[in-house]
């Protein structure tokens, strides 16, 4: 992927486009666009988070266990169809 | 919400069946309760983690006419508004509601005007009585795994 900077043409709320602004003008970010970099780059590293929670999970869970519980929600969901 | 405690064998469940194709409804006020419950960032991560399932959907309160039935569903049941978010969505989607706590879903089974159905996660080799020693106690037919509680 290249590190040149894509040129977007983006919609935003009022309210966020004022604070971005201001944190411009009080010299905590260099530029508006870098603001909304940096809130996607923020996203991006909490969804990757959420990821690898997620996975560290299937990583510490016992198979035979996970096997046998979905078996019996299997079994349950069929015996509802059935109307049992 | 087993999910924000970390418990694995849950979450590689919920994994399993969004690997299969299975759509899972989360109400969302059951998120709402869980991070209540647990109150830490990484409990809340895990809860947003679901979004990530692709198969799973996050049902909202959507608008007044939701809003007025999830009351009445309260005011039925006297769930809390956790758990009368998971009847409400339930009752409206015909589906079952997956539960670690089938006791208390057989409670209030009959507070709508239709049975609410159930299904009780559990690994069968450690219920007590061994495999196969707890049973639900469905009236009628929905369709597959749904509400998620």
């Amino acid at each position: 992927m290249s590190d040149r900077k894509a040129r977007l043409t983006i919609t935003v709320d009022p309210r966020l486009s004022a604070y971005a602004e201001q944190l411009v003008a009080e010299g905590r970010a260099p530029s508006v666009s870098a603001v909304f970099n940096d809130a996607m780059e923020a996203r991006i590293q909490r969804e990757r988070r959420q990821r690898r929670l997620w996975n560290e999970a299937a990583e510490r869970a016992d198979p035979g266990k996970v096997a046998r519980m979905m078996a019996h929600v299997d079994a349950q969901a069929a015996a509802l169809l059935r109307g049992e | 919400m087993a999910v924000a405690r970390f418990d694995a064998s849950i979450m590689s469940l919920m994994q399993g069946y969004d690997a299969r194709g299975q759509s899972l409804v989360v109400p969302v006020l059951t998120l709402t309760g869980a991070s209540l419950d647990v109150r830490t960032d990484d409990a809340d991560d895990l809860l947003e983690g679901l979004e990530r399932l692709g198969n799973a959907e996050v049902a909202p309160v959507r608008d007044a006419e939701q809003a007025t039935r999830l009351a009445e569903v309260i005011a039925r049941t006297g769930l809390d508004p956790w758990d009368a978010h998971v009847a409400a969505v339930a009752d409206a989607a015909v589906c079952p509601i997956l539960t670690l706590d089938a006791a208390k879903w057989q409670e209030h089974a009959r507070d709508l005007d239709e049975p609410l159905h159930f299904i009780q996660i559990t690994d069968p080799d450690e219920a007590p009585g061994g495999p196969g020693a707890e049973q639900t106690d469905p009236d009628e037919a929905p369709g597959g795994p749904g509400a998620e509680q």
